[in-house]
């Protein structure tokens, strides 16, 4: 048995979540404690955390850190949001936070943070596959943005960020000069354009029957306090009409009604009503006939996180083929060839697997070999002639869920040396987080996909079969085809040249002919 | 059907006067002959402590009203001026029928059983006086300190409820009026004020008061004077803490400095022997500046609290009731531990006829277990000496985690609590002293163990405090249990207490002030449903107090609408029954017993489906309002029984039992003796006849052979 503690601080809150993993009970909630800390508003503005705010995170998590002992926790996990992602100065604000409490706060970027909730989610209910199988929208508000992600079948097929978070809006609010009547219709309008080019860009005719929300205001009601509202539904679960009643209930009634109503406290009423008005332009747009909020908090997605890489439970759904069907997505939105990235996929993965021991990478490389040899033609939606420049760009603004800033870079980069030449003395661009250890992952990504890429030369998948060995420092790609592979072999020596640099190790072509 | 404003304030009693009934309902148990002598002593003492504590922060807090002009009428309608006018006159009558009691009733009865209180020092015999005054030069002389008053030296500090004499001197050789002046000396309260003499001329036991040893030698004080005239007096005064929390920067030294203050309020009673000489008085009341209502010329020693003193005389064993020493508890075999006895079940404890015991143990087990990780605890009286402080202390010298919330705010308990919470702090306990603009008056122990199978929480929750001494006095109810509902519970509440969020929601347990008050007036509002609905519907309530508005209020709706209400209301009840349409539905009875009844159960029937609920609360707006409290449910059938019949056996009472009349007074059933019911006394014996059955298989010398559960 283990006990683990999950961090979150967030933009308004910071809490803490203990489980408990065993065999007999899987993933067991045994403490929920949560500290009221609003880090968004001010940081948002103003663009660095306050030094009054960031000795409070210290206070907060000393004390975090007692109740783990009580708990005799085995291993924790903390976490900043984006509150402290958006702070300018970032890694002082981490360094000091480890100086005095000994924790060590990582920072999501947000394609992790979305990826752990939508993990939360997974891990509450075993129902999900089956939800999500009939059209799914998962609807997950931040303080700072909001993520909208789409499910076709069972898999993830689209998701977008929006800077639409509750306190960004409600600071925006303020700064507005109006009455608070008025709130309502500059909230849809705000809301509502960003929404309509999402609609243009992913919804077309998709049919979405279910949202799923995450949020830290609507979410809690529905789940609690929504009797008068919803009739005798599953805990947890709204039908569109009866949520449809609720906001207009919301709307007319003040702060103080509300806040006695839903038993809920007087500051948060208005946060309340901008989730609630979200969830319901969203309801709305997609035309969806259930609201689901499963209750899930970050945490629940640190803990499963931690179980998973841990082996403490056993998964139901596999989480990097939705990463993988983003990708995939991605490369078709800018008409990249299915067929001619379904080849490099194989033959790079090959490879891959073939020099295990040669290149000491793990599973998470060839997660990234495998999304950059999906998006390694993408930048020719742009332009043919500058190819690795423009898929570089590419990759950088689009999100792909479930991976962190880092690695799209490293999948950016490997995809850009693809296409041109390798530059050793630059790590990436200035404002560029990579490290040593990422420099040579990219140089290894790079040489495994440009030998890919010199196989299928022609693009015409002669290399559909094909096997390695590895024999006195020489990698034996031999192939069963009968087409010629002249062109193949003739332009294969650069990219075999830098592979053997990289490895030391000489990648040779044998062609088997059949007959 | 008419329509009722139930908040009408006529249908309210006004709460002092409330107050002053159930004192009378204690005086009254004083004056019952069929109780033993003894007891009748100690019932008048408590009525005369209760009565001090009613002065100080009762009758001081109306003063302050007036004083501050407001003018906001009470739930029956009266000014804060009214109230005292009102109460002005009974207190005078109280205090009459106080001393009546004494001298007519329980003096002359002592005298006929052999015990003589010598009540004017002129009356002792030849060999007594001599005694006296030997002990006067021995003990008393010593310790006292006598003060002058004239031109240079100003009247010094009486303090709070301390017994002096008062006397007029003048120089000696001169006996000009003008020249007279008043001197005074403090009773030192460090000696016994019953002092035994040397036995009668009958052989009887003899006593007399200290003051009139102090009296009769008076003159020995102030040599260079001639005394006028000697008289105790006695002054109440103001105790009641306002504090400020929003502007004390650190709380505990506020209270610290509060509690050297409370010596200093506004002097708001002065007690004087009767028949004082008229000069004297005058003096005293000048320095004092007390109104003529204010002052009680008392016709017998002041300050009847010396009473339980003599309660606590050896001998006249005959005249007391056998001391009754709770029993153990069933559920808590020797040699099992407390953690595998609540994995079988829930355990119900009944103190004072159950021992307190399994509490205790179930901290310094827990303190010791190698297992537990974490013991939390809300203390808000707690006796001296503790042994749950002690075991708490060691719990942290293990290497718990161990989290107390010491209530520094409890109304005289405040220098004894800050004492605990410095030793629990200096031991490696996490203390939290209080919140702030709340009392946390919750009674609840969250033991966290690490098991086999994982994280599980054993609970106390009570209605009482954790007071081993108190408990052997008190009636309450307390539930042990480890089901996991009340656990994560109990540890949302400790959350709470250290300052995080409320949890999402609440499993079982309904805290005040920010739910509890919505979820009783929720829970009558539920029966009145159930009856309008044509179903019959109830509810019985055990409470302390009642007076909240808005539950009653919502007790007369329901009454209204045909729910049958029964309140055992031990202390103060702003209700009245019998108002045609609005509360026929409603009983009320008190029961004023040998225990204090102290807990609070409450029922209802739920259409069939009943809830029992147990709290730390009472129907009071300081429970519902300004503090943390605790409701509790009590889930398991065999335990709902047993409390259906704690509350049935309290219906049933007729013996202790005063029931509220629509007249506003309280009257005993006239019952014979053969048909009498006195709840506690059968409580007592269920206890013992439990306890002994554990104690028959203990001590036989035989072993015997456990059967499988299956043939039990």
């Amino acid at each position: 048995m283990k006990t683990f503690a999950a961090m979150d601080v967030g933009s308004f809150e910071t809490a803490m979540k203990i489980f408990e993993f065993s065999p007999k009970n899987g993933m067991k909630e045994i403490t929920h404690i949560r500290r009221r800390l609003d880090l968004g508003s001010g940081t948002y503005e103003a663009g660095k955390i306050s030094y009054d705010k960031v000795e409070e995170i210290c206070r907060v998590l000393k004390e975090f850190t007692e109740i783990m002992k009580e708990y005799r926790v085995d291993a924790y996990k903390a976490y900043g949001t984006s509150a402290i992602r958006e702070t300018k100065n970032t890694m002082i604000v981490l360094d000091h936070i480890r100086q005095k409490t000994g924790i060590t706060l990582d920072v999501l970027s947000n394609s992790e943070q979305r990826f752990l909730d939508y993990k939360s989610i997974a891990s509450k209910i075993q129902s999900f596959q089956s939800i999500i199988e009939k059209g799914t929208a998962v609807l997950d508000i931040g303080g700072s943005s909001i993520q909208i992600s789409l499910f076709d079948k069972d898999k993830l097929a689209a998701t977008q960020n929006m800077k639409l978070g509750v306190l960004r809006l409600r600071d925006r609010l303020l700064t507005l000069d109006t009455k608070p009547g008025k709130y309502e219709l500059l909230l849809e309008e705000m809301i509502q354009s960003q929404l309509a080019v999402f609609k243009k860009l992913y919804l077309k005719d998709r049919n979405v029957e279910n949202i799923i929300v995450v949020d830290d205001y609507i979410s809690a009601l529905v789940r609690k306090n929504f009797t008068g509202f919803s009739g005798k539904q599953m805990r947890g679960y709204i039908d569109s009409a009866s949520y449809g009643v609720f906001v207009d209930y919301l709307r007319a009634h003040t702060d103080e009604e509300v806040a006695k109503r839903f038993d809920i406290s007087r500051e948060v009423v208005p946060m309340l009503f901008i989730s609630a008005t979200l969830l319901q332009l969203m309801t709305r747009m997609v035309g969806a006939q259930f609201i689901w909020a499963p209750g899930v908090t970050l945490c629940d997605g640190i803990a499963y996180e931690y179980a998973e890489k841990n082996r403490l439970i056993t998964m139901s759904h596999d989480f990097e083929q939705d990463i993988v069907a983003c990708a995939r997505n991605i490369s078709k939105r800018y008409m990249g060839s299915k067929r001619r990235g379904e080849t490099l996929e194989k033959i790079s993965l090959t490879i891959f697997d073939s020099m295990k021991k040669d290149h000491g990478m793990g599973k998470r490389e060839r997660l990234m070999l495998r999304i950059a040899a999906l998006l390694h033609d993408c930048g020719k939606y742009i332009s043919l002639v500058n190819l690795g420049e423009c898929s570089y760009e590419i990759i950088m603004s689009t999100e792909i869920i479930g991976l962190s800033h880092k690695e799209r870079e490293i999948v950016a980069n490997v995809v850009k040396y693809n296409h041109l030449p390798f530059e050793y003395d630059k790590r990436g661009r200035e404002d560029s987080s990579l490290d040593e250890k990422a420099f040579l992952t990219i140089a290894k990504l790079t040489a495994i996909l440009r030998v890919a890429n010199g196989l299928d030369r022609s693009h015409k998948q002669k290399f559909k079969d094909f096997q390695t060995t590895i024999k006195d420092d020489k990698l034996i790609l031999t192939v069963n085809t009968a087409a010629d592979i002249t062109l193949e072999k003739g332009l294969f020596q650069p990219k075999a040249d830098f592979f053997e640099e990289v490895f030391s190790i000489r990648p040779v072509i044998k062609q088997k002919k059949v007959y | 059907m008419a329509e009722h404003d139930f908040q009408n304030p006529e249908y309210y009693t006004n709460r002092e006067m409330s107050w002053l009934l159930f004192n009378r309902r204690v005086l009254s148990e004083a004056r019952d002959t069929q109780i033993p002598l003894f007891e009748r002593l100690k019932f008048l003492s408590i009525t005369a402590s209760n009565l001090d504590e009613f002065f100080m922060v009762r009758i001081a807090s109306l003063k302050d009203m007036v004083h501050a002009k407001y003018s906001k009428r009470d739930i029956a309608g009266m000014t804060a001026q009214e109230q005292l006018a009102a109460l002005n006159t009974k207190l005078h009558e109280f205090s009459a029928l106080q001393y009546e009691t004494y001298t007519r009733e329980l003096l002359p009865l002592l005298r006929e059983n052999g015990f003589c209180v010598v009540e004017k020092h002129e009356d002792l015999t030849q060999a007594q006086a001599a005694f006296a005054d030997d002990y006067f030069e021995e003990n008393v002389y010593p310790v006292l300190t006598p003060m002058a008053v004239d031109s240079s030296r100003p009247f010094p500090l009486i303090r709070n409820k301390t017994l002096n004499i008062g006397a007029l001197v003048s120089k000696k050789g001169e006996k000009k009026e003008e020249e007279i002046d008043l001197a005074t000396v403090q009773v030192p309260s460090v000696l016994p004020r019953i002092v035994q003499l040397p036995s009668g001329n009958n052989g009887e036991k003899c006593v007399i008061l200290l003051e009139e040893i102090i009296e009769r030698n008076i003159s020995k004080l102030f040599l260079n004077y001639d005394i006028i005239c000697a008289h105790p007096f006695r002054i109440t005064r103001n105790a009641d803490l306002a504090i400020d929390e929003d502007e004390a920067e650190d709380l505990l030294i506020e209270i610290e400095k509060q509690v050297k203050k409370r010596t200093w309020g506004e002097a708001i009673r002065l007690e004087v022997e009767a028949g004082v000489d008229r000069r004297l008085l005058k003096k005293i009341r000048k320095e004092l500046s007390l109104e003529d209502e204010d002052i009680y010329q008392i016709d017998g020693p002041l300050d009847l609290t010396f009473l339980m003193k003599m309660y606590a005389l050896d001998g006249f064993e005959k005249f007391k009731y056998k001391k009754y020493t709770p029993q153990p508890v069933p559920e808590f075999e020797e040699g099992e531990s407390v953690f595998d006895v609540l994995r079988k079940g829930d355990v119900l404890l009944h103190h004072p006829y159950q021992t307190f015991q399994p509490v205790v143990d179930f901290i310094r087990t827990a303190a010791r277990d190698k297992d537990v990780l974490a013991i939390k605890q809300t203390l808000y009286r707690v006796s001296g000496n503790s042994p749950i402080i002690a075991a708490l202390a060691q719990a942290a010298e293990n290497g718990k985690q161990v989290t107390v919330l010491v209530e520094l705010k409890a109304r005289f308990d405040e220098e004894n609590n800050i004492v605990w919470a410095r030793k629990l702090e200096k031991a490696g306990c996490h203390v939290i002293y209080g919140l702030v603009g709340l009392k946390t008056h919750s009674k609840i122990t969250l033991v966290v163990r690490r098991e086999e199978d994982g994280i599980r929480r054993y609970v106390h929750l009570g209605t009482g405090n954790y007071n081993d001494a108190t408990a052997k006095l008190y009636t309450d109810i307390g539930l042990m249990t480890c089901a996991e509902a009340i656990g994560e519970d109990a540890t949302a509440v400790f959350n709470m207490l250290s300052g995080y969020s409320e949890p999402l929601s609440w499993n079982a347990l309904t805290l005040a002030p920010l739910w509890l008050k919505d979820r009783f007036l929720y829970l009558i509002d539920r029966e009145r449903r159930i009856a309008r609905a044509g179903n019959p519907a109830r509810i019985i309530a055990k409470m302390n107090s009642l007076c909240d508005r808005d539950i009653i209020a919502a007790l007369y709706e329901a009454s209204a609408a045909g729910v049958k209400i029964d309140l055992i209301v031990r202390g103060i009840c702003c209700l009245k029954v019998g108002i045609p349409g609005v509360s026929e539905n409603i009983r009320v009875r008190s029961i004023v017993g040998n225990f204090l009844e102290h807990s609070r159960i409450f029922y209802f029937e739920n259409n069939g489906h009943g809830e029992y609920y147990c709290a730390s609360a009472d129907w009071m707006p300081r429970n519902l309002e300004r503090r943390v409290e605790i409701l509790f449910p009590v889930y398991e059938p065999a335990l709902q029984e047993k409390l259906m019949h704690i509350l049935q056996c309290q219906l049933e009472d007729n013996k202790k039992a005063h029931l509220l009349m629509p007249d506003g007074t309280y009257k005993k059933q006239k019952i014979s003796q053969a048909e009498a019911f006195d709840s506690q006394f059968a409580f007592c014996q269920e206890a013992l006849k439990e306890g002994r059955k554990k104690d028959e298989t203990k001590d036989k010398r035989v072993f015997i052979p456990e059967v499988p559960a299956s043939e039990k």
